[in-house]
């Protein structure tokens, strides 16, 4: 009796299922990598040209943070301090410390300091950080607590799943507007952040845009 | 029922309106490349090797390859770099505007600059000056690309090669020493018209050091005409500016004063004011126009007459006549009599010229006639007395002092050049080489001049003769002043430091002064101190005053109303002659001015080029234009072939010069006249100007200047491909446009809904259900056509804000230009003389969009403001909603027009990417900048919308107001329009203009009957006609039967009553 299959068809299950492995594995690995946190960037902490340390100056020093991100409640950008800013203090204390030898030399030279970006919207997205802070929600938010941090990482993923979260619901966010720099607020005793929330939202009339224009132009 | 939806047959309305001549005779060509829903060859990769098939093989080869390395999917390592020491009120990421003004040759304009982090992005005009009053127009618009033009030379060359600036200083050294020795006598500086203060002091310090130099100014398109005849009529160092708002009855002899050659942003302002008809009973203005080519003056004429410029003189002294006949006086006497009789040019009714006199004696001193610049100074002369026999003098004709000082002409200097008497010649601005008068044989001249250095913004073909080539600054890059058209002082301050090693001619004046170098606004300073007599404190806060405001407000100086000298005049009327022959082989020609390039210094400016001539829609070239006759009688023809509009080539032969260019044919020129725009054919400038036109400066002589007789025209048997976008986007003819009279609009103020299907629509109903607009704000736009003088202000300013590319000929031949907002000119009536009424369409924001249905992936959808919005990440291309949308405002990213350079589109990656380091520096940081395969259109400007809501709720912080405050959110277009006739803000909000004009009875939309509810909708245009002058119309209108049935199919309408009403002058 002839053959009703083809010499080639013997390897042909085997050829199928190399087939099907890569296509499985690729498909695993794709969703692990671009569907996971990793993917947004979080806990991306690459060593800074000067090891600034946000825990000592924020929590043992007790400064905040608009003395050095001065543009944050006028402007879309929250900008880095200027060398000045660090020199205001860094002439007079630890002004031969070796961590601060980048800060030095920016001044000496008036070369800026090249600090390396962290947390970065692609560039079809404009967020605006003055409209955040001016309405109650709090650096937190979506930095976490750089209060804690000895050198900064990406702690929240800041994909657009997660800002449509707060957009949303923005009342799990709002606090009173003098604490919106006071990473470690709790809501009162008694109180719940979402009654807090909720009462904001009504006397203040907070309604995030949750269009595409609010945030694509 | 089942629904049939059908366009309605053009033209219910008794009339036709159509774009152009292949439209209106509707030709086979044309009815191809309408019926296609994008032009020809949109969608193919034609002029390319590689077949779609090919390229998907390679793409899906390349994709494979990729896959292999996921090289992309890491972010690169980004940097953050602040100042150093912060500079003091700068906050990163924070948008600041400074006043500052733009020098012209006829007034500077007041403006205000925008920067972003130190480089200024977008001009507007400055609200505070009466001159503009936040309005713009296209050229102080697109100066700031001129600003980061890569073609900008960076550093001084002598003889080509880069210089040091010791080799600066010794040369300079050189000049002051050989100047000494001759008191001046080998020196010759010839410049551009900046009425700059401060320069007309340096001029005066230079020529007290240096007594015999010459001093000579020449502006190619700045004819000293009218100066000439101010100071014949009233007397010396006397200029004269219209005063259009005071105007109620205008006459415009060939003054284009609504384009931008004759007139300022004031003067639509004014004209719109008047314009302006919201109720019956509003008073509205009438104008009448004669002129030989259309012009954007003439689409706003309520009569318009096509006349030979040659003709000018006859028609004047029989409208003399007329005026003397309806309003006897001595002086009319007086000044008539030494008149020559000549015979009324043929075709012209004398009635016209009777009615129109009559009606600019009844308004007296409301009544204005402008006459143009170009035209000669006894018609001039003429036309000031009769201004000032109506009384117009002192009220719509303003007289004030002189602002430019006296300086020899560029033939005086011509002359001592040859005598050999000149050294060393400056030449500060300008481009003499290119556009000096061709009898001159300047380049040879030049070339005569042991020395010869030049001092320009942009390397031209004069840089390229002088031996020492300095790069000038952008006015934006350094100190300066000017006088305004009203005379009024304005400050210009640098928005950024010089991009390369250029100096203004203020620095080089002073340098060559022996002075040293000024350091900041030093000289502008002196200036000041000068002019304002201060002192001390005093000066300082007038100073910063000054600074800050961008100009001194004090009140202009106007002359006291003043008898015009007539004897002058009279004596001039004698050589008043009928100069234009009708002879095919002796055409009349008028240099004109571009209105793209202006005398050729915007031909480099990518955004000048492609702007759509108002009148002929033109970009990247231009053409000698001509009457349907005129190019018959010359066996001319325009013909669209696949989609492109194909002009014959024909040889221009003017006194023994000549010049091949294309002829196109216009609706409404005169016969036996063509007219030459000036300004192209620019080959040394740039990429951007090489290639682009035809140089008719060429042809221009000293006494041939601006116009003349004796231009021949041979057919070559040569054709040029001409990119014309007006068949682009058609909507063929839907009663888009809606006119009436004043006295249609006063019986029935919404005739609106007469016209067309309007009147016949069924209660419409959405198959989906409508998006819900639950916003706070519900925006929508009016556009007023009563006021829009099609001028193209808003396509500029639009192009700036939002970041449009360029496209280039070749992609524009193909309909892919990317304006978002256009402005469509349609004519009606007869080609030879139509009427012109202008539409900008930008994306209508429809309620019930119909591009968002069909959109696969959601990218562009409503948001809860009413806006339609475009999500350009999103967007994967399939450009099904630009098929969908009735308006054809969708615009498509064919290639990556901000990456590519626009000579090598269809190379693909073999051609270098990225754009210049400049260019992106104008680049508007708040739009984003789109790629290649990415549909976008008009949004409404959202960046500011938002900008706008986001500044509210900053301020607003824990309370609950967040109320916009009114006159802080404009569009981009609404900031630019001259004319106010854009109006944009929120429905809800009861008192915006635009709740009050969209309840307006003329206010409609444009096919309405899609039920798509446009956000977008227009005020109907409302004409004056003068009842009592021939072929006047008395109605626009037929309007529809109510007693037929309401016909859900196609409408056939064929009633012919029609309303026979008289139009009534207020």
């Amino acid at each position: 009796m002839a053959n009703i299959f083809p010499r080639f068809s013997n390897w042909l299950p085997i050829k199928i299922l190399v087939c099907l492995t890569i296509i499985a594995v690729s498909v695993v690995s794709g969703m692990s990598y671009y569907f996971t946190p990793k993917y947004t960037r979080v806990g991306y902490q690459p060593t800074q040209p000067a090891a600034f340390d946000h825990s000592l100056h924020v929590n043992q020093l007790g400064m905040d943070c608009r003395y050095c991100h001065t543009g944050v409640e006028k402007s879309s950008h929250s900008n880095v301090p200027g060398t000045q800013t660090c020199m205001n203090c860094h002439t007079q204390i630890k002004s031969q410390s070796s961590k601060l030898s980048a800060v030095r030399d920016s001044w000496k030279t008036g070369n800026p300091v090249p600090w390396v970006r962290i947390h970065k919207a692609p560039d079809y997205v404009y967020f605006n950080h003055a409209v955040h802070v001016n309405r109650g929600v709090s650096c937190v938010a979506c930095h976490g607590h750089v209060n804690h941090m000895e050198v900064v990482y990406h702690a929240k993923p800041h994909s657009m799943g997660w800002c449509l979260e707060c957009h949303r619901a923005p009342e799990n966010h709002l606090r009173p507007l003098d604490q919106v720099t006071n990473l470690d607020w709790e809501p009162p005793t008694g109180t719940t952040q979402r009654e807090i929330g909720e009462k904001f939202v009504k006397e203040w009339n907070v309604k995030p845009p949750v269009s595409c224009s609010g945030c694509h132009r | 029922m089942k629904r049939t939806l059908s366009h309605p047959s053009p033209a219910p309305n008794g009339r036709t309106y159509w774009r152009s001549l292949g439209e209106y005779s509707r030709t086979p060509d044309f009815e191809e490349w309408l019926h296609r829903e994008f032009p020809a060859g949109a969608a193919e990769w034609e002029n390319d090797p590689l077949s779609r098939r090919n390229f998907l093989r390679l793409m899906g080869a390349s994709l494979a390859l990729a896959g292999l390395s996921l090289s992309g999917c890491r972010r690169p390592e980004a940097h953050l770099v602040p100042f150093t020491q912060s500079p003091e009120w700068v906050i990163p990421g924070k948008k600041m505007s400074f006043a500052t003004a733009q020098p012209r040759r006829r007034g500077a304009v007041p403006l205000l600059a925008t920067t972003f982090d130190g480089r200024p992005i977008k001009m507007e005009g400055n609200p505070l000056h009466p001159l503009s009053l936040g309005a713009s127009d296209n050229f102080s618009q697109a100066s700031i690309l001129d600003l980061y033009d890569p073609a900008r030379r960076q550093h001084p060359t002598r003889s080509g090669k880069k210089i040091s600036s010791s080799d600066w200083d010794a040369e300079i050294a050189r000049i002051r020493y050989e100047s000494a020795s001759t008191a001046g006598s080998s020196l010759a500086i010839l410049s551009d018209e900046l009425l700059s203060p401060t320069r007309d002091r340096l001029r005066a310090e230079l020529l007290k050091q240096f007594p015999q130099a010459t001093w000579a100014t020449y502006e190619p398109l700045a004819p000293e005409k009218d100066l000439e005849a101010s100071s014949l009529v009233f007397g010396d160092n006397t200029e004269f500016r219209p005063n259009l708002s005071a105007a109620s009855t205008i006459l415009s002899l060939d003054c284009d004063f609504l384009g931008s050659d004759e007139g300022d942003i004031s003067d639509t302002r004014g004209f719109a004011a008047g314009r302006r008809t919201r109720k019956p009973g509003d008073s509205t203005n009438r104008l009448y126009v004669a002129e030989p080519r259309f012009s954007l003056t003439g689409t706003m004429a309520d009569h318009r007459l096509r006349l030979r410029s040659g003709s000018m003189g006859p028609f004047l002294l029989e409208l003399a006549r007329q005026i003397r006949t309806a309003k006897p006086s001595a002086d009319l006497n007086t000044l008539l009599s030494q008149s020559p009789d000549l015979a009324l040019p043929e075709g012209v009714d004398p009635a016209w010229i009777r009615e129109c006199a009559a009606d600019l004696v009844a308004h007296g001193k409301q009544s204005l006639i402008l006459v143009g610049r170009r035209l000669p100074v006894s018609l001039q002369a003429l036309v000031l007395a009769l201004n000032a026999a109506l009384g117009a003098v002192g009220s719509t004709l303003i007289v004030q002092p002189r602002r430019s000082i006296p300086s020899s002409n560029i033939n005086q200097l011509a002359g001592k050049i040859r005598s050999g008497a000149i050294r060393t010649l400056i030449i500060l601005g300008g481009d003499p080489v290119y556009n000096a008068p061709a009898d001159l044989n300047w380049p040879a001249l030049q070339s005569s001049v042991p020395n010869t250095i030049h001092l320009a913004h942009l390397p031209n073909a004069t840089s390229k003769q002088s031996t020492w080539s300095i790069p000038g600054t952008h006015y934006l890059e350094s100190w300066g002043d000017a006088l305004a058209s009203d005379g009024s002082y304005l400050s210009i301050q640098p928005m950024i430091q010089p991009l390369w090693d250029g100096q203004s001619q203020l620095d080089l004046l002073s340098k060559l002064l022996g002075q040293p170098k000024p350091i900041g606004p030093r000289l502008i300073r002196d200036t000041f101190a000068q002019r304002t007599n201060l002192s001390g404190e005093k000066f300082d806060l007038a100073w910063n005053d000054f600074v800050r405001e961008g100009f001194l407000s004090s009140p202009t100086s106007t002359l006291p109303p003043r008898a015009p000298n007539l004897s002058s005049v009279a004596g001039l009327l004698s050589k008043i002659e009928n100069s234009a022959p009708e002879d095919i082989c002796s055409l009349e020609f008028n240099f004109i001015q571009s209105g793209a390039v202006d005398d050729g210094r915007y031909a480099n400016n990518g955004w000048m080029q492609e702007w759509p001539d108002p009148m002929t829609k033109l970009t990247w070239d231009n053409a000698i234009l001509m009457s349907q006759d005129t190019a018959k009688s010359l066996g001319l023809k325009n013909e669209i072939i696949k989609g492109i509009l194909v002009a014959d080539v024909v040889q221009a032969t003017l006194a023994g010069r000549s010049v091949e260019a294309p002829a196109l044919i216009v609706p409404g020129h005169a016969n036996f006249s063509v007219s030459l725009p000036l300004g192209y054919g620019q080959e040394e400038l740039g990429s951007v100007a090489k290639g682009s036109g035809f140089n008719a400066y060429s042809l221009r002589t000293s006494l041939a200047d601006y116009q003349g007789a004796g231009l021949q025209l041979k057919k070559l048997g040569k054709t040029r491909e001409l990119a014309v976008t007006q068949e682009h986007q058609v909507m063929e003819g839907r009663d888009l446009v809606r006119e009436a009279t004043v006295s249609e609009f006063q019986k029935d103020p919404a005739w609106v809904k007469t016209v067309g299907m309007d009147a016949h629509i069924p209660k419409n109903q959405s198959f989906y259900p409508n998006p819900k607009l639950d916003g706070q704000h519900q925006w929508a736009m009016v556009v007023d056509l009563s006021t829009c003088t099609g001028c193209n202000a808003c396509v500029t300013a639009c192009t700036a804000e939002n970041n449009i590319p360029i496209v280039g000929k070749d992609q524009v031949m193909k309909g892919r230009e990317m304006h978002w907002i256009r402005v469509d000119r349609y004519f009606t009536g007869e080609p030879d003389a139509p009427e012109s009424v202008s539409q900008p369409i930008a994306c209508m924001q429809c309620e019930n969009a119909p591009c968002e249905t069909v959109c696969p992936v959601n990218a562009t959808v409503h948001n809860e403001e009413g806006l339609n919005v475009m999500a350009y990440n999103r967007c994967i291309g399939t450009r099904y909603c630009a098929n969908n949308c009735p308006y054809k405002v969708r615009r498509f990213n064919f290639f990556d027009y901000n990456q590519r350079a626009l000579d090598k589109l269809y190379w693909g990656p073999l051609a270098p990417k990225g754009t210049e380091e400049t260019i992106k520096l104008q680049k508007n940081p708040n739009v984003t900048v789109r790629m290649r395969g990415v549909m976008e259109k008009c949004t409404f400007c959202v960046q500011r919308i938002e900008d706008a809501k986001i500044t509210a709720r900053v301020r607003a912080r824990d309370s609950a107001d967040l109320k916009i405050p009114k006159g802080t959110l404009k569009t981009a277009c609404q900031q630019a329009c001259p004319a106010e006739a854009i109006v944009f803000g929120d429905l809800l909000d009861e008192s915006s203009e635009v709740t009050q004009q969209r309840a307006l009875p003329q206010n409609y939309s444009l096919l309405e009957y899609l039920n798509v509810r446009p956000r977008l909708t227009y005020l109907g245009r409302i004409r004056n006609p003068n009842p009592a002058m021939p072929g006047a119309k008395t109605s626009y209108n037929t309007p529809h039967g109510h007693g037929e049935s309401h016909a859900e199919t196609t409408h056939t309408n064929q009633e012919s009553s029609s309303h026979k009403s008289e139009g009534t002058h207020k």
